[in-house]
């Protein structure tokens, strides 16, 4: 290449170059004006140097071009939709998420009595669906799929209880405390958004923004979570204090986030949005997994990681599907 | 000789932590013994002198992080492209290495569209991307062709500071991947 390298063009010339990049850019470029470029660029050779940069530009581009450019243009602006919602997601809430993590609990919720509870519930979503609601004082609610809430407000108090599943609350202004119960304890949020879930064997609690203070149900240990923390917890323990996942909330946003997560895992949450059975091969389990899943259409999910991953997506019977290894 | 005796001394001081420290981050194991290899390997075709283990530990450190941030971005793109991909009515299968090489031109495309505002990125996407005319732009916008072009030169200057920067990065002796065909012909 010509010219002293790691000097680079000088900004000025960068501009320049950039500008008759524009015009030149327009179908209605006259001959004049491609002369008078040709001026610009032979006058100097930080001109020459700067016009290289901005073909190796366009030649970036023309690669994709000569590719399939729609599929460009969706990755792309897909990509800054992904960073948009993100850059929302993380302005700050608690997540209590329920994980399978706390085996041997002592409580646990039987399924049954749990349907029937939800069945009765003040509020509730069917499975792979989301809802939200703003309640009379001004606290708002996110259900995530298959949840159940009851509300018990008086003059003193204002009671969230959780009957299953999982819901983001985002408390209104009020004078009364509130608190969110679920099978393993009690919630007081002491800053202003917070998330629960609880399933079979625990919970757990992870805080962005202000603080929640935990309780458990039957052990009575209290912790205070800050924000950037999560805990384990059930109804007699809460485990030791970690950092917060930041992509625990994006299910608000209807994606699943997983950053390293192992395959076996992710696919226990996507079916937590599907009817029927969704398993996962043992030799695939532990795959590592990156990537923004889409909640709303878990087959889509599905398909995804079967392009991404060495698996196969096998659907045994129309309610019944399996992650394999992909044939050899 | 001597900058790669310095090298395996660095080494030998820092590969430890590094990796450690990466695997903190990425948590796994086998990335994060890459990216630590990688982290040495550009010290070597860039060799550079510390004036103090601190200095290197804060070098290497600033780097692991920077790669860190890549290796997540590109992971993301990746992912962007096989969701844009499941929504092609008839999704044609990439190859794998032309997978990789629209990947990785898409990490840098992204890269440079992605600290301008939605319209610029918008109006210059279509104009490289899809060919059209600043006032076919103009007009899907609800701006003028006068701003079409102004939103041009703007992106066009970002990206060539970027691409400015990553030839430095890459050693400065590089053209950016495929050879310049027929582009540049005539001056």
């Amino acid at each position: 290449m010509s010219g002293g390298e790691g000097a680079g063009p000088d900004y000025h010339s960068l501009e320049q170059a950039a500008q008759w990049f524009a015009l030149l850019g327009d179908d209605t470029v006259t001959e004049t004006q491609r002369r008078a470029w040709r001026r610009w660029l032979n006058a100097s050779p930080d001109h020459r140097r700067a016009w290289q940069y901005v073909e190796a530009v366009g030649r970036r581009f023309a690669r994709l071009r000569d590719g399939d450019a729609a599929l460009s243009d969706g990755t792309l602006q897909r990509a800054r939709q992904q960073r948009l919602s993100r850059r929302r997601a993380l302005k700050g809430l608690a997540v209590l998420a329920g994980t399978g993590l706390l085996a041997g609990a002592g409580w646990r919720y039987t399924p049954l009595p749990s349907l029937a509870r939800a069945w009765r519930a003040d509020y509730r979503t069917p499975v792979g669906q989301r809802r939200a609601l703003t309640l009379e004082d001004g606290t708002r609610l996110w259900l995530n799929t298959d949840s159940a809430v009851n509300l018990d407000y008086d003059r003193q108090r204002r009671r969230l209880t959780l009957v299953r599943g999982q819901v983001l609350v985002d408390t209104g202004r009020d004078p009364r405390p509130l608190d969110l119960i679920t099978g393993d304890g009690e919630l007081r949020p002491l800053g202003t958004r917070f998330d629960v879930r609880q399933a079979d064997r625990g919970s757990r609690l992870s805080v962005y923004q202000g603080a929640v203070r935990v309780r458990t149900a039957r052990g009575g240990e209290e912790r205070r979570v800050p924000a950037g923390r999560q805990v384990r917890f059930d109804g007699e323990r809460i485990g030791p204090t970690g950092p917060a996942d930041p992509s625990a909330e994006a299910w608000t946003h209807g994606l699943l986030v997983a950053e390293e997560r192992p395959l076996g895992e992710l696919v226990e949450e996507l079916a937590r949005y599907r009817h029927g059975h969704l398993g996962v091969a043992p030799e695939v389990a532990g795959l590592p997994v990156m990537g923004t899943y889409p909640l709303d259409d878990t087959d889509r999910a599905l398909a995804m990681l079967e392009r991404a991953l060495p698996i196969r997506v096998r659907r045994v019977l129309p309610w019944w599907v399996t992650l394999e290894p992909a044939a050899p | 000789m001597d900058t790669t005796e310095s090298i395996a001394d660095l080494y030998t001081d820092h590969h430890g932590w590094l990796q450690r420290l990466l695997r903190r981050r990425l948590g796994c194991s086998e990335t994060a013994a890459d990216l630590a290899q990688d982290a040495f390997l550009r010290l070597l075709a860039r060799p550079r002198r510390f004036d103090s283990p601190a200095g290197a530990r804060a070098y290497l450190s600033r780097m692991a992080r920077g790669m860190c941030v890549d290796l997540w971005r590109r992971r993301e793109i990746e992912q962007a492209w096989l969701a844009a991909l499941a929504e092609q009515p008839e999704p044609l299968a990439p190859s794998a290495e032309d997978r990789v090489a629209v990947i990785e031109t898409l990490y840098r495309v992204d890269a440079m569209l992605r600290r301008l505002p939605e319209k610029v990125a918008r109006a210059f996407l279509m104009a490289q991307l899809h060919g059209q005319g600043y006032k076919a732009i103009g007009a899907a916008l609800g701006v003028s062709e006068r701003t079409v072009k102004k939103y041009m030169a703007r992106a066009m200057l970002e990206c060539a500071l970027l691409e400015v920067r990553l030839q430095r990065e890459e050693g400065g002796d590089a053209a950016p991947l495929a050879a310049p065909a027929d582009d540049g012909a005539g001056r």
